[in-house]
């Protein structure tokens, strides 16, 4: 009986230290998230005054680096833990996808076609499409009007396309690499104009220039997050929603956009939803 | 030294009161340090009582797992079944009723004095009245579901605010309307003004608000679906486990009573033995069949009926969107693009290397939704109507979403020939259109039936996933303390008369 004996005191062992695990709760798991990370690496522009722009100091400043401070902070991460890093709108999708940065806060609009292989949370603000022209130039009024006129195609960027494609106005896009050179080619007068988010154009504003304040879409500055993190999606939408319930959203507007003129939207934007998205097909570029 | 501890207390309660006198008081003192020494496991009577202590405690552990995961079930179909189902259609006919009120206003202003153009100024301020308290009765019970949620109380509190102010603004766009006296189509400036006080207050702040609500109650269904089903599954596997210890343990008894008595069966030990496995086998089958039915009432009801009420929600909005284009010239950009947004989201068609506009979309459309047919193989297209053919079931599902692909196909095909007309100068013809009762207004209403019809299924199939649910949990509230505690007398039962013999 002795073997009966041992077994029975190993047995009441194990029970105990089985009872204990069920009283902690049988939990789940899941993948890596934005929402469960200790640091944070944050894509942000680099050279968009108000938005994202970097100093000589190396750190960067604008509206999209305080909204993506505030929205990391709500997931845990302090900006002690924060790495910003430059993202140019040519290798934001590239980035997320590759794991290089986990967020992205760079003016990103979300389009259709980059749902399909980004998930976006917010989006945390809705800006609108406007044009700027040099101030002499009175022949530009109204998007129409971009007709025959040089604008500027940044490589990434979907505001060129608003206008030639979606509008069907037969411009001549001229590329550059940032909107920092479409407006030195503005200014050297080897472009028309630059249409794209009020939010940017705002940023740019000399007494050289004007934005002739027609604008023409609603777009959706979303937090581009790496395919399917649904987690972190949902996470970071629900710090959204309190950024514009304590009132944090109308202060860092009106500290970064108070003085250009811009009507700012205070009450929080439509969000996108964190929906799966399945694999993406090899046709959408 | 918290395991001896727990036999210790727990032996004299786990035997019999009858069995109490067989270590009299007065040997209490000595009995301790024997028991100390672990001596009284040499003595067989302490070896039974030890034995059936174990057995006790495996009976508890099995009880508390199964509890634990049938309380995750629990959680997962209140979560599910009761507060965010529920929630998503209050929220969604919130919207729908918002939006379609400021649809309902365009008409009205854009119809001026010509009261009998479409469905006519008083058919649109009639569907008015009835949105807006389809809207009231919506806003309140999607402030009863939020319950004991502050923070979502306050949010669905902001619309039902936002409301009384859109009102005011309407209603003063409307005194306006008819001061003027305006041609169909030609509201003053005055007007157009108010009104987009108004329909920025709706499109900016009300609808996002009411939109996001919709969505919080798709995000907790996700998190409950992710953590407690799998809960449930975990726990069924210590059910098992826990399950087959006391099987084991009560088998060893049999045995241990057979040999060292020289009997064949202990009849109450077999009983006890047949009355866990049944336990056991009901417990482990009974989450097998919730785990089941949260899957169902997730993946052929719930996502459905969110994504469904999503692209009921983003379609009523891109109608408006429609009628705005034609009311406000001075914005018709966009809205023409807010338009192609919303529809990209209810199906984005494969535009290859098209421009991404609308005039792509139409073909695309027609094309892609044209040649689809639900139920056989993947749709070529994405957005809500593409997650929805990746899981609609042929039969009645599938036959559902092909009438609604086609009704939308039709609304789209009026969109089409409004701004057709209207991008040729003809703007009274596109306005004519746009409020024709036989055509635009019956296309759309149809889309929205057939839409609301395909969602009903879904209902269906998530209400009866959640009925399951909720059936099958009501007996399992007390069955399983009442048969631990059949086992555990059973099991007093069948060792007793063997101490007996030891008196």
């Amino acid at each position: 009986m002795r073997v009966t004996r041992s077994a029975a005191a190993a047995a009441a062992g194990t029970l105990i230290a089985l009872t204990g695990t069920a009283a902690c709760g049988l939990g789940g798991g899941g993948e890596t998230s934005v929402a469960d990370q200790r640091s944070l690496r944050i894509g942000v522009k680099q050279d968009q005054p108000g938005l994202g722009l970097r100093g000589p100091d190396g750190a960067y400043r604008g509206f999209d680096v305080d909204v993506a401070t505030y929205v990391a902070g709500r997931l845990g991460v302090p900006p002690s833990r924060i790495t910003f890093m430059t993202t140019p709108s040519s290798i934001r999708e590239k980035a997320l996808a590759d794991g290089t940065v986990d967020m992205i806060f760079a003016s990103y609009s979300i389009t259709a076609k980059r749902k399909t292989q980004v998930t976006f949370g917010g989006p945390y603000y809705v800006p609108h499409q406007d044009t700027m022209v040099r101030a002499a130039d009175a022949s530009i009024g109204a998007v129409r009007d971009l007709k025959g006129k040089r604008i500027c195609e940044v490589t990434g960027s979907n505001s060129w396309r608003r206008v030639i494609e979606e509008r069907k106005v037969a411009a001549e896009p001229v590329r550059a690499e940032t909107y920092g050179q479409c407006m030195d080619l503005l200014s050297a007068g080897r472009l028309d104009a630059v249409s794209t988010d009020d939010l940017i154009l705002a940023g740019f504003a000399t007494s050289a220039t004007k934005i002739i304040n027609a604008p023409f879409t609603d777009e959706k500055y979303g937090v581009g997050l790496r395919k399917n993190d649904l987690k972190g999606c949902e996470a970071v939408n629900r710090a959204l929603t309190e950024m514009y319930q304590d009132g944090k959203a109308r202060q860092l507007l009106a500290k970064w956009f108070g003085k250009s003129g811009l009507k700012l939207t205070t009450s929080v934007p439509q969000f996108e939803g964190c929906s799966y998205t399945p694999p993406a097909k090899a046709v959408h570029d | 030294m918290p395991a001896g501890t727990a036999v210790r207390h727990a032996a004299p309660s786990g035997r019999a009161p009858e069995a109490a006198p067989a270590r009299p008081p007065d040997r209490r003192g000595p009995g301790l340090i024997t028991f100390a020494r672990g001596r009284w496991l040499r003595t067989i009577p302490g070896r039974i009582r030890a034995f059936v202590v174990v057995i006790l405690i495996a009976i508890v552990a099995l009880l508390a797992v199964l509890a634990a995961a049938i309380g995750n079930a629990r959680d997962s179909v209140q979560t599910i079944g009761h507060d965010a189902g529920p929630q998503v259609v209050a929220t969604g006919t919130l919207f729908s009723a918002l939006s379609d009120m400021d649809a309902q206003v365009a008409s009205v202003l854009l119809i001026g004095r010509e009261h009998d153009l479409g469905i006519g100024h008083d058919g649109a301020l009639g569907v008015y009245e009835r949105r807006r308290s389809e809207a009231g009765a919506a806003a309140v019970q999607a402030a009863q579901l939020a319950g004991r949620d502050p923070h979502l109380r306050q949010r669905v509190q902001a619309v039902i605010d936002g409301l009384g102010r859109y009102e005011r603004l309407v209603g003063e766009a409307m005194v306006l309307d008819r001061q003027s006296a305006h041609a169909a189509g030609e509201p003053p400036k005055q007007v157009v003004d108010t009104y987009r006080r108004a329909t920025d207050l709706m499109r900016l702040e009300l609808l996002p608000q009411a939109y996001n609500l919709t969505l919080d109650s798709g995000a907790a269904v996700r998190q409950t679906y992710e953590t407690k089903r799998t809960a449930v599954l975990t726990g069924r596997a210590w059910v098992a486990l826990t399950g087959v210890l006391v099987l084991l343990l009560l088998l060893a008894a049999q045995v241990y009573l057979a040999r060292g008595f020289r009997r064949l069966v202990n009849p109450a030990l077999a009983l006890a033995t047949v009355a866990a496995l049944a336990l056991v086998g009901a417990g482990f089958a009974e989450l097998s069949a919730q785990a089941g039915h949260i899957k169902k009432a997730k993946m052929y009801g719930f996502d459905s009926v969110l994504a469904l009420s999503r692209a009921r929600a983003i379609s009523n909005s891109a109608f408006a969107d429609e009628s705005r284009y034609l009311l406000d010239p001075g914005k018709a950009d966009t809205y023409e693009q807010t338009y192609l947004d919303k529809s990209l989201a209810v199906i984005y068609p494969d535009l290859g290397d098209k421009p991404v506009n609308l005039e792509s979309y139409y073909a695309g459309l027609e094309q892609q939704a044209g040649s689809y047919r639900p139920g056989k193989g993947d749709a070529p297209f994405l957005g809500f109507f593409g997650d929805e053919a990746s899981t609609v079931r042929p039969g009645r599902e599938a036959d559902a979403l092909g009438r609604t692909l086609q009704a939308y196909r039709a609304v789209q095909r009026n969109d089409q020939r409004i701004r057709q007309l209207a991008g040729s100068g003809d703007r009274t013809g596109a306005i004519k259109l746009r409020m024709d009762r036989d055509r635009t207004i019956r296309d759309f209403n149809a889309y929205d039936a057939a839409l609301r019809s395909l969602t009903a299924l879904h209902q269906g199939a998530f209400d009866s996933a959640i009925e399951a649910g909720d059936g099958g949990l009501r007996a399992w509230r007390v069955l399983p303390p009442a048969a631990a505690l059949v086992i555990a007398a059973l099991t007093v039962a069948g060792v007793r008369p063997r101490l007996a013999e030891f008196r």
